[in-house]
């Protein structure tokens, strides 16, 4: 479904992540793993289109989107949410559940899945953005872009910020929606719970892939346990 | 008192369509158009050219606004694509520099083919009585046409997708690319909407004194005021300070006297930088 | 706003000539050789009487354009009332020496000391917060025409839009042409000298600073918003001492000797030629600017048009100052690159 060839990409003319390549495939839930400052964020800059590539190719569902701006990706179903959210604060969870469906007005069943998923922001309906917790603002960025009805969900470290058992819930929430058979790419620095709801994983690490396996390889890595789950 | 609180209030509708041309444009894209109110001058002389072609007022004054919307337009597909290649403060710079010489362009050409022109609609018919005031009908119509404005306006900010997706520009650019908005596309639309609603100011301007050809900076240095006080970037607070600044600006006119009422605006706008430097309803820094 | 927008910011005049040089004979060499030449002019021009005012009024545009480049080209404060600050120095000369009874000096330096005052607290309003850059160019157009309506409107002390006869200085040596370009060339000399000290001194190194890198600046510990101030105040002094000593000069003032048309869109030309940030380079375009006027004078009203279409040619493309680019381009070996300097902005 996706599939990221040699892409390097980075500001200034000093690439951040060097000829980087994965795939993710339909149905899957793969994640990036690396620490901060590996290029995960400047990575998926790239692949959703805020950041054009300075060179590599990324194809999604077959077509070349490459330096494609990120408003026309997100239209071919590639769905971004950002680590800072990037929500519309000045705006109700409604105006900003119904602007993830622009420019079609939104769909009701989309929406009410949405709103089954989060029961939370549909009784924070009217509340603004920028007034609700972390946790909240997390729940709305996903649901917004689930709105858009993506075939691909893009999630940079969704656990951002959050309390442990806030993550555990936004994870748990992944979990159902993959077990609606969305295929999700999630770049996370808590790997535990990364690993747990993934199929695949990559490791980044100074701005390339250092490892790739299945879940339970990368688990069973010695390098990814005592750099990333912390058993010695 | 209440014949000049009248006027001002006449007079601040106004104050808000022209800053809300403004104020849209910078908190869409970071750009201040100094040669805002040379388009609502370009636009008055259209009009006046129509109706001296034989076209009557009305239709001639909707051309006028297509010229103004044109003119918008104009300006997004010439002098401020290279603004909106940089960032931050370095594009309000360029953007102040480049408009400044446009509108210094519009000015001369002007002043050297159309001096002393000047577009002025009369309307006739009685003094309405509004308050025990009696009301030219001119005004009583602009304020009638600037109500109605500003309610199409919140219509469509409020209650339409395309309103929504300019609001969500303004609040999170980024986050609007992600739900597949086109910033750039956003902002010409912004640049039409505002060339037609400086069109509207000196149509309507036009029904109650004379628009003439020397008007531009007048007309933007007012709608700056209003935008400054009211919030860079806030409609809302554009419209506030324009009611607030009108009855101040009416108000200071009859009782200290005309020419002084600049100055009146102008520590007005100071005062409220210094108190409060995002504006009334500014929610930007 | 980020710390990388704010950086960026300068950028516009962060192009500049940077290099300031350390030795004083250099700038006092610079500063006598352009006085010289400009000294020179009077045996070419002097027996036309007409020609010496234009030579005059360019000179006193010099001053204009060495007080807006030390608060534009020095701290990025775009000053759109370059005219109105001049006029509170002319008007403020004349209504005191005639009106009130001020002996001339004293009141050429009252007006000049308002003039700083005036153009002090307009950049301490518009610094205020993050958007100071900004403000600075609202608030100051708005005091541009505050200022025009002021003269317009108060016709009883202004004469309004005839303007009022000055008496002050008539029958001094300030009303014989050649004599008078001199003292204006040596107001001109004078404000070189001033711009050139700051520039040397540790004002100038934080004016330099702040205008490369804002945020550096601010950690490196200089107070910005304060220096700004200071720009503004030293620059206002001298457009306030240029217009009132040109309002004596000239014999009388009217709304268009300050006029915002007539001198702030002049000064913005000018500098843009000369170069931004430069020493010597407001006179320079001062200078290339009167001759050019003077060539164009059959335009008219389309002069305006003129000016406006060189702003926007000259800001867009040659950003450095025409005639350091050209200086540049004949240095350089033909076929480099013409001396436009880089955005240094990604996309």
């Amino acid at each position: 479904m996706l599939e990221v060839e040699g892409v390097s990409a980075g500001y200034r003319g000093s690439d951040v992540v060097r000829d980087v390549s994965f795939h993710v495939d339909e149905g899957e839930t793969v994640m990036i793993i690396g620490s901060n400052g590996a290029g995960k964020t400047t990575l998926f800059r790239a692949v959703c289109g805020l950041l054009p590539p300075s060179s590599g190719e990324v194809r999604f569902l077959g077509e070349d989107i490459t330096g494609l701006p990120a408003q026309k990706v997100v239209r071919r179903g590639l769905a971004f949410v950002p680590a800072e959210r990037h929500l519309f604060p000045q705006m109700t969870v409604e105006e900003n559940l119904m602007l993830g469906a622009y420019p079609e007005k939104p769909d009701p069943d989309t929406l009410e899945t949405v709103l089954e998923l989060f029961p939370r922001l549909g009784e924070r309906f009217r509340q603004l953005a920028g007034t609700m917790s972390g946790g909240e603002q997390q729940m709305l960025a996903v649901g917004r872009a689930l709105m858009s009805q993506p075939r691909l969900l893009v999630l940079d470290e969704p656990t951002t910020g959050l309390a442990p058992i806030v993550a555990r819930n936004a994870y748990a929430a992944l979990e159902r929606l993959r077990e609606q058979g969305l295929t999700i790419l999630v770049a996370e620095q808590q790997v535990p719970l990364a690993l747990a709801v993934s199929d695949r994983g990559y490791v980044l690490e100074n701005g390339a892939i250092g490892l790739a396996g299945t879940s339970a390889e990368l688990a069973s890595d010695p390098r990814v346990r005592s750099a990333y789950l912390g058993v010695v | 008192m209440t014949a000049s609180i009248l006027d001002g209030i006449v007079l601040g509708l106004q104050f808000g369509v022209l800053a809300a041309g403004l104020t849209l444009v910078y908190g869409l894209g970071g750009v201040l158009n100094l040669a805002y109110g040379q388009i609502a001058v370009v636009s008055g002389l259209v009009t006046l050219l129509t109706m001296e072609a034989g076209v009557p007022a009305v239709p001639a004054a909707l051309i006028g606004l297509v010229a103004g919307g044109a003119l918008g337009l104009i300006f997004d597909l010439t002098i401020l694509q290279p603004v909106y290649r940089r960032h931050g403060e370095a594009r309000v710079l360029l953007s102040l520099l480049l408009t400044l010489g446009a509108a210094f362009v519009i000015d001369g050409y002007l002043n050297w083919r159309y001096p002393l022109r000047g577009l002025n609609l009369r309307i006739t018919g009685d003094p309405l009585v509004v308050f025990g005031v009696r009301m030219r009908m001119g005004s009583v119509v602009a304020s009638g046409i600037t109500i109605v404005v500003i309610g199409v306006l919140y219509w469509l900010f409020r209650y339409t997708r395309l309103g929504r997706a300019i609001r969500s520009v303004i609040q999170d650019e980024e986050g609007s690319r992600l739900v597949g908005i086109d910033p750039q596309l956003m902002m010409r639309l912004i640049l039409v909407l505002s060339g037609v609603l400086a069109a509207i100011v000196a149509i309507t301007r036009s029904m109650v004194a004379p628009v003439n050809v020397r008007a531009g900076f007048s007309l933007t240095v007012l709608g700056l005021i209003v935008t400054v006080v009211g919030g860079l970037g806030s409609i809302p607070g554009a419209f506030l300070a324009g009611l607030v600044l009108g009855i101040i600006n009416s108000v200071a006119s009859s009782y200290i006297g005309t020419f002084l009422s600049l100055i009146i605006l102008l520590v007005a706008a100071a005062i409220t930088i210094v108190i409060r430097p995002t504006g009334l309803l500014g929610v930007r820094e | 706003m980020s710390g990388r927008a704010v950086a960026a910011g300068t950028s516009l005049v962060a192009g500049a000539e940077t290099r300031v040089s350390r030795s004083l004979p250099r700038l006092f060499g610079s500063i006598a050789a352009v006085g010289a030449v400009l000294a020179a002019v009077p045996l070419w021009v002097g027996d036309s009487r007409v020609r010496m005012g234009v030579a005059i009024l360019g000179l006193a545009f010099a001053c204009y354009a060495i007080g807006f480049n030390l608060i534009f080209g020095s701290t990025g404060q775009l000053f759109l009332c370059v005219g109105a600050l001049a006029g509170v120095g002319g008007y403020g000369t004349a209504l005191l020496a005639d009106r009130v009874g001020v002996p001339v000096v004293a009141a050429l330096v009252l007006a000049a000391l308002g003039a700083a005052l005036v153009g002090g607290l307009l950049s301490w309003v518009a610094v205020r917060r993050s958007l100071g850059v900004i403000f600075a160019g609202i608030i100051t157009l708005i005091f541009a025409l505050s200022f025009e309506n002021l003269v317009l409107g108060a016709s009883t002390i202004t004469g309004g839009d005839s303007g009022i006869q000055v008496s002050a200085g008539s029958g001094t040596f300030l009303r014989e042409r050649t004599t008078a370009y001199y003292v204006m060339l040596g107001l001109v000399l004078l404000c070189l000298v001033v711009h050139g000290l700051l520039r040397r001194s540790r004002v100038g190194w934080a004016f330099r600073a702040l205008r490369d890198d804002e945020v550096a600046a601010e950690l490196a510990g200089v107070d910005v918003a304060r220096y700004r101030v200071y720009a503004a105040l030293v620059g206002s002094a001298m457009l306030g001492l240029a217009g009132g000593t040109y309002a004596l000069i000239a014999g009388r003032v009217s709304p268009t000797t300050y006029g915002f048309a007539q001198v702030d869109v002049v000064v913005i030309v000018m500098l843009a030629f000369g170069g931004i940030g430069t020493l010597v380079g407001p006179v320079l375009g001062a200078t290339v600017f009167t001759i050019l006027d003077e060539l164009l004078i059959e335009l008219g009203q389309l002069r305006l048009l003129a000016y406006g279409v060189l702003i926007i040619v000259l800001f867009l493309w040659i950003r450095r100052g025409l005639i350091p680019t050209l200086a540049e381009l004949v240095r350089r070996k033909p076929g480099s690159p013409p001396g436009t300097a880089p955005d240094g902005e990604p996309g």
